[in-house]
């Protein structure tokens, strides 16, 4: 090593290439490189975590909850990042001594964020759900709470979608619309909302007040259709699901809009039929991840004869190994929470390969709806656990959280 | 953390590789093929740093990789095919047809750039007439250059780089030699010397090489980055014959193929990756390296490091104490220059390039092929003058589903430009540039992009800078001037060390940036470090 660079070293030395580097190194300061804007930009726009203080409890139903959050300078945020209407944040609570993880779309709008200082989400309660069990009993005025940044991909964006949303939310899907109105009216956007929000019982109807104001606000570029499936003698409006008549009806027709779909995958599959005559291209529907499947047996592709059975899965984070066991018709990543292995997760549908794993060894099952895995990740067994069933003892490879 | 305490890593490894990267995926893969007990830690959770895919609907978009350079067939195999192939990584190289199509749109120019040296100055003399002689002058001149660098130090052509000048004197030596070869090798030495300290525009102006045929030959210069008038000559002659006697290649799924498959080989081998886990301080004890400490607070003993990570943030942030690090370190990461970050605009579309009237891989699109007024539009907030932009059907027609297309779009972008972009107008300028970039496109080709487009994404220095955490969301490393470039830094590369025990490999050092030379730099890296630690190659 040492001959050769003298060798080279004569060479360049001769014609003065080195004195000339010599002199700019000298002649260089010695101070530290100072800020760097670009890097704090990225943070700013995307923080791995938000620390929140709960400001505020609102229920909008018996069963809906809206929280306003505000950033918790003591637990290390000073501001709430910018995001795009539509995305949503991943919480991460402890829940009996477990670490869990649920995405819940932001309900606010991004100006709100930026100039009041707070975000809102709104939560449904889920029967016998786990953290929104948990969220109900301890979620109160003045409580920390930690989030993911914002994520997602369920936004307008003006250089690929039409100007006019027909927007189609179910359960709690209708969240991130509220975002999108608000952001339409804060910055005055080219844009026009259509929306059909099904919802099963009247009492359901959420945001009827603030809608009102909306409207006055935007005219005839908002227009909100509830659709009820169980409505009682009171209801007024459209009932039953929404179907191809109520999009043609209500929604004025799919022509020009871009469709943007938000509830939970039993909408979806209703859905595919009923929009199956518009002929739609694909780039004119967006639809938002819905989290796990609930039940993974329903699917054809899943295997037979698995649904009572457990497998042992062999874990290893870091140099420590783990064996837990699973549920077949469980998500890896769940069996890894169950056991307190507190993995890492964001959207829980396979699409932000943020709990990418190595599977060294077994068989898995994944939901064909949320195989969101790379090429090259299968090819060379990386996988996402929240998308993932155990169909064999299975030895995995596991990051440690950030 | 929720009842439960952190999964700790073993406390000491013979090496420590920070940054899995192309360069330091290079160096952990060289060092675990060794045997040596190596820990890669990687601040994000999959390998790669700019060299990964991401998944948007129907389609994979490739974050960075337009080409590599340096792969090269089965039988014509370059040294990064070699090294690869040797390690026993499995990546599936799809090969791209022609070199490029420059589009300029002032000049009235539309050409299609084969590979193949003669077939580029028979391309060239067809569109300006009466320039072969010039243009077979010069490309002998970059052949030379290009061979006396892989003589003396196997930076282009060799696979074995530390071995290169013994073999050489040894040649030299050998009595049994034919003179003709020592004196073309005498030639190579003496072209180089003659070069070494010229930028490319004062060879091409040597060659008396016309306006349109630098118009034609240019475009690959943005792959190094620096305009002409200031681009080190021989780090363009090098790149310039790579392309042309190699081809450009492309791992079939995308270049996370290239990344995970180095991944998978390095743990089969015994290597031990961490992810999440992001080195944040480099402990040095008089003037050698004793350790690292993360994030994830490890604590690892190692007196080997090599650092997948810019020497600017390494001796300004990452030295631990910082009494540690020598003055004339940081005037030397201050003296130099960082390079450029970029625009990508990643476009899905829902129609195939054949109705799009997309011919080819690679377009070079601008207004004319001034290198110094292109350089200067990076530096506005704006649209710059040139992009550079792929079609990935093109060499992979599957690359994504049936009746669609990948259509990427990538130009320079100086980050100093991008350093006042607030929070608040973040999403509005980056659109406002994509526009601008689509608009080119839509102009430099005549195709309907617009009205296909299903899926898009824009990635600016802030992304860089997020995914990657590169210093002001550099891509390009340092600028390759005649004094920082290849061959200056390869000389001074023993004596501008200043910590005992730390290599550095990736883009950011001693070969340059760019797929090939990071990770093979990376490699060389390791090779130095093997050689520290007595490890026999
Ligand atoms: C992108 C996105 C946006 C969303 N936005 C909203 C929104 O704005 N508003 C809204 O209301 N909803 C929203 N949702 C849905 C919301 O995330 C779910 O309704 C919520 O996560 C349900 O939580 P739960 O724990 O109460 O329900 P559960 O159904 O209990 O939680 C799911 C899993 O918890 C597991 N589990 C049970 N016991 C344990 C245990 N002991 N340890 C560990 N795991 C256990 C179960 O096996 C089950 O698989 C969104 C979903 C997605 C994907
Ligand atoms: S949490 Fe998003 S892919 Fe698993």
């Amino acid at each position: 090593m040492k001959k050769k660079n003298n060798f080279l070293g004569d060479i360049a030395g001769l014609i003065e290439l080195l004195p000339e580097r010599k002199r700019r190194i000298e002649r260089a300061s010695p101070g530290p490189i100072g800020d760097d804007p670009i890097n704090e930009l990225a943070r700013s726009l995307h923080p791995q975590k938000i620390y929140f203080e709960i400001a505020e409890v609102r229920d909008e139903t018996p069963t809906i909850r809206t929280f306003k959050l505000v950033a918790a300078p003591d637990s290390g945020t000073t501001a709430l990042p910018v995001f795009r209407a539509g995305q949503y944040l991943a919480f991460r609570e402890e829940v009996q001594g477990v670490v869990v993880t649920r995405p819940y779309s932001i309900s606010s709008s991004p100006r709100e964020a930026l100039e009041d200082g707070f975000m809102e989400i709104t939560v449904r309660k889920i029967p016998k759900g786990f953290l929104t069990k948990h969220i109900w009993k301890n979620w109160k005025p003045g409580s920390k709470i930690t989030s993911s940044g914002p994520a997602g991909f369920f936004y307008h964006e003006p250089l690929r979608d039409t100007n006019h949303i027909l927007g189609i939310a179910g359960g709690c899907g209708f969240t991130p619309f509220r975002s999108m109105i608000k952001d339409a009216i804060d910055n005055d956007l080219d844009l026009s909302i259509t929306l059909l929000f099904g919802i099963r019982t009247p009492d359901e109807v959420i945001f009827k007040k603030e809608l009102a104001k909306y409207k006055r606000k935007m005219g005839k570029k908002l227009k909100v259709t509830y659709v009820c499936s169980e409505p009682d003698g009171s209801w007024k409006g459209p009932s039953g699901f929404i179907t191809k008549d109520v999009i043609k009806k209500q929604g004025g027709g799919v022509k020009g809009k871009t469709l943007f779909i938000c509830g939970p995958p039993a909408m979806y599959r209703f859905l595919e039929n009923e929009l199956a005559e518009f002929k739609i291209p694909q780039k004119r529907i967006r639809r938002e991840v819905f989290g796990e499947i609930d039940d993974i047996t329903a699917f054809d592709e899943f295997p037979r004869g698995l649904k009572r059975k457990k497998f042992n899965i062999k874990v290893h984070i870091g140099s420590e190994v783990e064996e837990i066991q699973a549920k077949a018709t469980e998500t890896v990543l769940v069996a890894m929470e169950r056991a307190g292995l507190a993995p890492q997760s964001k959207c829980r549908s396979g699409e932000c390969g943020f709990c990418d794993s190595l599977l060294l060894d077994g068989e898995i099952f994944v939901s064909p709806e949320n195989d969101g895995r790379r090429m090259a990740g299968v090819k060379f067994n990386h996988f996402h656990p929240c998308a993932s069933y155990p169909v064999t003892d299975l030895e995995i490879i596991v990051n440690r959280s950030v | 953390m929720a009842g439960r305490r952190k999964a700790i890593l073993d406390p000491s490894y013979e090496a420590v590789v920070v940054g899995a990267g192309n360069g330091g995926l290079g160096a952990a893969l060289q060092l675990a093929l060794k045997g040596v007990k190596t820990l890669l830690l990687e601040q994000h959770n999959v390998p790669g740093g700019f060299a990964t895919s991401f998944v948007r609907g129907r389609f994979e978009f490739d974050a960075s990789l337009h080409e590599l350079a340096d792969v090269g067939s089965a039988d014509n195999a370059g040294s990064l095919r070699v090294f690869l192939d040797e390690a026993g990584t499995d990546i599936d190289w799809v090969a791209i047809p022609e070199a490029y199509r420059v589009i300029l749109t002032d000049e009235n120019l539309n050409v299609r750039v084969p590979f193949g040296i003669e077939e580029l100055i028979d391309t060239i003399e067809s569109e300006v007439p009466g320039s072969r002689k010039a243009m077979t002058k010069y490309m002998e001149l970059c052949k030379d250059v290009n061979g006396a660098l892989g003589i003396l130090g196997g930076i282009a052509d060799s696979a074995k780089p530390d071995r290169m000048i013994s073999d050489f004197m040894s040649f030299v030596r050998d009595s049994d030699n034919p003179i003709e070869e020592i004196a073309s090798i005498v030639r190579k030495l003496m072209n180089l010397l003659r070069v070494i300290s010229k930028t490319v525009d004062q060879v091409s102006d040597e060659y008396k090489l016309p306006d349109r045929a630098r118009a034609i030959l240019y475009p690959y210069w943005c792959y190094l980055g620096l305009p002409m008038s200031r681009l080190s000559f021989t780090s363009w002659g090098a790149m310039l014959i790579s392309y042309m006697t190699k081809g450009a290649y492309v791992p079939r799924m995308r270049s996370q193929e290239l990344t995970m498959a180095m991944e998978s080989r390095i743990r089969e081998l015994g290597g031990r990756i961490e992810y999440n886990t992001r080195v944040e301080e480099i402990l040095v004890e008089r003037g050698k390296v004793t350790g690292v400490r993360t994030s994830q607070g490890d604590e690892i003993r190692t007196s080997q490091i090599i650092a997948n990570v810019s020497p600017t943030l390494v001796y300004n942030d990452l030295i631990s104490p910082k009494t540690e690090v020598p003055k004339i370190a940081l005037k030397n990461v201050n003296a130099r220059k960082h390079a450029s970050s970029c625009i990508v605009v990643y476009m899905g579309l829902d129609t195939t390039l054949d109705e799009l009237g997309l011919t080819d891989y690679g377009y070079f699109i601008s207004k004319n092929m001034d290198t110094d007024e292109i350089y200067d539009s990076t530096y506005v907030l704006d649209v710059p003058i040139m992009q550079a932009t792929t079609c990935l059907n093109n060499v992979i027609p599957d690359c994504s589903p049936p009746g669609t297309s990948i259509v990427s779009i990538t130009t320079l972008f100086s980050m100093d430009s991008w350093s006042d972009v607030t929070p608040k107008d973040y999403f509005k300028v980056k659109n406002r540039i994509a526009n601008g970039l689509i608009d080119q496109l839509e102009n430099g080709t005549g195709a309907n992009i617009r009205d296909h487009i299903e899926e898009i994404e824009v990635a600016t220095p802030a992304t860089f800078a997020r995914y990657t955490r590169s210093y002001k969301g550099v891509v390009y490393g340092y600028e390759l001037d005649p004094w920082d470039g290849v061959i200056a830094r390869v000389v001074t590369k023993e004596d501008e060390k200043y910590i005992k025990g730390l290599e550095i490999g990736g883009g950011f050092s001693f070969m340059g940036h760019g797929y090939n030379v990071s990770l093979l730099s990376g490699r060389a890296a390791a090779l130095s470090t093997l050689k520290e630690m007595g490890v026999k190659s």
